[in-house]
């Protein structure tokens, strides 16, 4: 039967498939949350603090820097290609969130207790040109007929992207601070638990991805279903996370790390999801030059991937290094 | 082997196309001839394809008649202009009067979706003041229907065709949030944009009804610019695509290559059937009621053919209406040249707009137009160039050379409503051997002091972002109102507000034709309101028992 | 005949196996390429007066294959294709033409003694003038209004004909069929790598290379 409103044969079996999984981890989520969190301290954790676990912690912050700039590098590298790369700022991105990937992979596999001078530069660096690239942003936007219009957010240079980087070399940052905690001490950052500083950053960064992913898919008229599954399942995680960070350590929290988890997996069904509606295009995958670039971006969603997995790495150290 | 639905009628055999996969089929009801369905529509257009779904869905039996083929857009439309003639109402019309019209391309569809497989999907509300303009503005005639109804039907017509629109449009009242979000503007769209800022204009992205996200088997548009020509992506959100389906799943019955020749009266002066030509043969379809919805031509010429002993002026024609008060739409441009490299076919052709509706600013004329940005193709661009400019000879090819350079905007306006503007009957026949239509047109002065006005407010906007090698193209108009225009009473009109003909209750005319002023904006959407509105009014009288009054 | 060529080395036809052409297009373009280059509806007469006509409102470079112009024409009298409308001070298309071109011919002889087809591009270019602003004297036009005539079928059959050719796409740079795939870059200057590059002058070469890679 011809379908006006929903999709047929092929595409719709997939979407239902792929949507089963996410909402199984979903599910998951929703049901560790019913059960009541062990809310007193656990005994067994001495207050002690552990040198291997900041490094533990360090790292896992190196993995979802490096997530969060592998899929910045594909995704620019994708929109720049589309405009042409009018100008020589443009690469600047790509090679970024290169060195980022560089380093996060290097970060990721080093178990030395000392923060790394490269590292640590090229994620200061990148913080720095993801707020310079915002800016550049802002200003091309500004530039166009209609300025700050819902034209020129839509289709004009995302502002969300440059600010992905940025985030990418703040975790980076983090993480070098986090590593450099001398043994026996509580990992601090900025004179503050290390735990909550990065839970805090993580839930911000999700937030805001929150706001990207909704104003692209309000552009796509929520055309389908799932394309909600962003915009109500990180922001829930967001404001777990967002709880943990600011309320009491040390206590086990299983829901937090169930609906962090849940949202790194909605990362990675979004691209599937997103390589599907390339499918879907006009001319599907044989006319890819065009539905890379206009069909979903395939490479965006692994940002929370890499946004949930900091908020794990926060939640590790906050169970890790109970403050109060 | 490539089965040509030009020459042979797809919708047979308990199937009809589906317009979603090459080659694809899904079933379809089929009705005896002899016994009578509850409606029969002959035209399946804006008008016709929301009636046929709205009927069927409420559970009529119910027949579309269209004289043009069925096609599946993917396999069936060449991305070219020539061959895609295919959709154009191409027998022969005369044109006269001061100002000849063109037909053909301009404004006459012959398919399975009517006009809309090749609109270019303009989809605007009329403002409410257009409704009233006799008594509110002084000029035209009234509607007699309330704005406030128009625009509940807009907003389901908006939902049905998934029209792409901006957040929120800056002219008129309230109105929902458009289904989709508006496209990416390109170039040309951009100059309106620009030009439209420096005269202190509003300006927004044009709603449209192709797609700009996908919807069901409708992948989102790819911006080829074909439009004009139908479009193979099915993006567009024609009738062919969107109503048409809907009507079949719920039950109707499509009847393609099938001209109807006349409209059957019974001895009590009721519409019993339709005889129409099909694979080569005449056929009679019973019917207990007929509507017609072949738009501003056909319709008239369909009613004025369909004359009687007892009807010797034609059906629904006691006023002498029938083919009088025919309107066209001003469609006049301004065009230049940048340095920028533009490619204007990129994209559908009207992303933005401005609308002018001549409120209180004291114009010396009547009526509303607004202005869009403009993308032709190279043929209909040569004509344009040609025809205007006197062009021809090295001169053209020359001029010709800076297509990709070229930008222009374009009215839509309101002509006001002329007795003497009319369609009647040619002694030359057509191919079924039926008197053909002769198309009778000249401007007024109003209508020339609004073009004027609109072409100097146009190259202001062009000369004030410099866009250089500016020209005027005079002659144009698009769009097609009146012929059977709606009223108050039957001396001063062919129908009612629900587009029932005063004369033979069981006749409705629903298209085009019944515009009594045909306002400063492209019509398709207020003609699919329209009939969105009728199917419902029948439906109710229908329950209180007035449809066999 | 030289004249800048302002998109080098561009040939929409090397896309034809590319994404922007479909099935149905391919189908189309065929059967417009083998257009068969004799009359089949025309007398050999009208159609050397035809082809004389074809050549003054679309004068073509001597330097690439030319645009059958005459023969589409003639096929479009052949099947009677109409454009859906007709002024009512003008006979069906077919009687149109035949009567305009014997005109033509008329008048080329009264003025010069030869036919249409042998006159020099002045001359031809003169009676065309002539023709389009209604200054006729053959009674051969007897009822054809000749300046409608010029307007309607020599410069709207014939130059809608031109721009239906693919070698005129090249010329103009328009990037031609376009489905499935369409445009991704809406914005001035900005282009998809499916269309052609314009030339400055003095950019021919490098810019030729360019489009011979445009597919
Ligand atoms: C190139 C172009 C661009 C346009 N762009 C826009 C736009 O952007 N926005 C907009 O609002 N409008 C646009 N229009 C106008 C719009 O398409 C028409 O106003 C609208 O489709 C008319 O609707 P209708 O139902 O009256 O007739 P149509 O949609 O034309 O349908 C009439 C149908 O009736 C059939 N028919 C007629 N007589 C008979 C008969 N005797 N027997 C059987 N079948 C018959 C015809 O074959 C045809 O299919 C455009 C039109 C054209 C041509
Ligand atoms: S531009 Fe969009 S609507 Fe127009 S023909 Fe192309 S895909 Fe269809």
């Amino acid at each position: 039967m011809a379908n006006t409103t929903s999709p047929s044969g092929a595409a719709r079996t997939t979407l239902t498939l792929l949507g089963s999984l996410t909402g199984a981890a979903l599910l998951g989520a929703l049901h560790s949350h019913a059960r009541p969190p062990p809310a007193t301290r656990s005994p067994a954790k001495a207050p002690v603090p552990d040198p291997a676990a900041a490094n533990r912690a360090a790292r896992r912050l190196n993995r979802a820097a490096g997530t969060l700039a592998a899929s910045v590098l594909f995704d620019s590298t994708v929109e720049h290609y589309r405009g042409q790369f009018q100008n020589r700022a443009m690469y600047t991105p790509l090679v970024t969130a290169a060195m980022a990937l560089g380093v996060s992979a290097h970060g990721t596999m080093d178990e030395r207790q000392t923060p790394h001078v490269v590292r640590d530069t090229v994620y200061a660096l990148i913080s720095i040109v993801g707020l310079v690239g915002t800016g550049f942003h802002l200003f091309n936007v500004r530039r166009k007929a209609g300025g700050f219009s819902w034209q020129n957010l839509f289709y004009g240079a995302p502002l969300g992207a440059p600010m992905a980087i940025g985030l990418s070399g703040l975790l980076g940052y983090l993480s070098e601070r986090v590593r450099e905690t001398p043994p026996g001490q509580v990992p601090m950052i900025w004179g503050l638990p290390a735990g909550r500083v990065v839970g805090v950053v993580s839930g911000l960064g999700i937030t805001g991805t929150v706001g990207e992913a909704a104003l692209l898919h309000f552009r796509g008229g929520f055309h389908d279903p799932f394309m909600y599954l962003p915009v109500t399942m990180p922001p829930v995680a967001a404001i777990v996370l967002g709880r943990s960070a600011l309320g009491p350590a040390g206590i086990a929290r299983r829901a937090t790390r169930w609906w962090l988890r849940a949202t790194a997996i909605l990362g990675l069904s979004g691209t599937a999801f997103h390589a599907i509606g390339v499918g879907r295009d006009m001319g599907g995958w044989r006319n890819w030059q065009q539905n890379i670039l206009n069909g979903p971006p395939i490479p965006a969603p692994p940002a929370f991937t890499g946004l949930a997995l900091a908020g794990l790495a926060a939640l590790g150290l906050l169970e890790d290094h109970p403050d109060d | 082997m490539y089965d040509n639905p030009l020459t042979t009628p797809r919708a047979t055999h308990g199937r009809a196309p589906d317009v979603f996969h090459p080659g694809g089929w899904v079933p379809m009801r089929e009705y005896p001839q002899r016994e009578a369905v509850d409606f029969v529509v002959i035209g399946t257009g804006a008008g016709g394809g929301p009636l046929l779904a709205r009927l069927a869905e409420r559970g009529y039996s119910v027949i579309g008649f269209d004289a043009g083929p069925y096609f599946r857009p993917l396999e069936d439309f060449a991305s070219d202009e020539t061959s895609q003639s295919q959709l154009f109402w191409t027998d022969e019309r005369l044109v006269d009067g001061a100002n000849p019209l063109k037909m053909g391309a301009n404004n006459s569809g012959r398919a399975v979706g009517g006009s809309t497989v090749h609109y270019a999907m303009v989809s605007l509300r009329f403002r409410p003041e257009w409704f009233r303009s006799r008594t509110l503005l002084g000029y035209g005639a009234d509607w007699p229907l309330d704005w406030r109804e128009m625009w509940h039907y807009y907003a389901r017509a908006e939902r049905d065709l998934a029209i792409a629109g901006p957040v929120s449009y800056p002219w008129g009242p309230k109105r929902p949030r458009y289904p989709y979000r508006a496209h990416e503007i390109n170039g040309a769209a951009e100059v309106l944009a620009r030009g439209a800022e420096a005269m202190g204009y509003q300006w927004s992205e044009t709603p449209l009804a192709t797609v700009s996200a996908p919807r069901g088997d409708s992948p989102s548009c790819v911006y080829r610019g074909f439009c004009r020509v139908g479009c193979a992506t099915n993006a567009k959100q024609s009738q062919l695509v969107t109503y048409i389906p809907r009507a079949l799943a719920a039950g109707a019955e499509i009847r393609d290559m099938a001209m109807v020749g006349r409209i059957a009266v019974d001895a009590a002066g009721r519409a019993c059937g339709v005889h129409y030509h099909r694979n080569g043969a005449w056929h009679f379809q019973a019917a207990r009621n007929v509507i017609v919805a072949g738009y501003a031509i056909e319709t008239p010429r369909l009613l004025l053919n369909s004359a009687t002993d007892r009807f010797r002026n034609g059906l629904a024609n006691s006023s002498g209406l029938v083919g009088r008060y025919l309107m066209t739409q001003s469609n006049q441009a301004v065009y230049g040249v940048m340095d920028d490299m533009v490619r204007w076919n990129k994209g559908p052709p009207s992303l933005t707009i401005t609308e002018h509706w001549n409120y209180n600013d004291r114009k010396d004329f009547h009526g509303g137009y607004c202005w869009m940005a403009q993308g032709p193709l190279p043929v209909e661009w040569s004509a344009a160039m040609s025809t205007s400019r006197r062009l021809w000879g090295a001169a053209l090819r020359e001029k010709m050379g800076d297509y990709n350079h070229q930008v222009g905007l374009k009215m839509v306006g309101e002509m006001l409503p002329h007795l003497d503007n009319r369609v009647t009957l040619a002694d030359e026949t057509d191919r079924y051997g039926l008197p053909i239509a002769r198309v009778t047109y000249s401007w007024h002065d109003n209508d020339k002091a609004m073009i004027q006005h609109a072409l100097g407010e146009m190259q202001r906007s062009l000369e004030l972002v410099g866009v250089r090698d500016l020209w005027r193209q005079e002659n144009d108009t698009n769009h097609l109102a009146g012929t059977a225009r709606m009223g108050f009473d039957r001396e001063t009109s062919v129908v009612d507000a629900d587009c029932r003909s005063w004369d033979i209750p069981n006749l409705w005319i629903c298209d085009g034709s019944v515009f009594p002023t045909t306002g400063g904006v492209n019509p398709s959407l207020t003609i699919t309101a329209l009939a969105l509105r009728t199917a419902d009014r029948i439906c109710v009288q229908a329950r209180t028992g007035e449809m066999r009054k | 005949m030289t004249e800048r060529n302002r998109y080098p080395g561009y040939d929409v036809l090397v896309k034809r196996h590319s994404p922007s052409w479909n099935e149905a297009t391919r189908r189309v373009m065929d059967a417009r390429l083998g257009v068969p280059r004799e009359p089949r509806f025309l007398s050999r007469i009208e159609w050397d007066t035809l082809v004389a006509i074809c050549d003054r409102i679309i004068p073509q470079p001597k330097n690439r294959p030319p645009v059958p112009l005459a023969a589409y024409i003639d096929q479009k009298l052949k099947a009677d294709a109409r454009n859906g409308f007709r002024n009512a001070a003008l006979p069906p298309q077919r009687a149109a033409w035949q009567i305009g071109l014997a005109a033509f011919e008329v008048e080329a002889h009264q003025l010069h003694g030869k036919a249409f087809h042998h006159l020099t591009t002045a001359q031809q270019d003169d009676l065309l003038r002539r023709v389009e602003s209604g200054r006729i004297d053959a009674p051969a036009w007897g009822d054809l209004d000749a300046a409608l005539f010029f307007s309607e079928h020599i410069m709207g059959d014939i130059i809608a004909a031109y721009y239906a050719h693919p070698t005129s796409w090249n010329e103009i740079g328009f990037g031609g069929p376009a489905s499935p795939r369409g445009y991704v870059r809406m914005r001035n200057n900005r282009r998809d790598p499916w269309e052609p590059v314009e030339a400055g002058p003095g950019e021919e070469a490098r810019v030729g290379r360019e489009n011979r890679r445009v597919r």
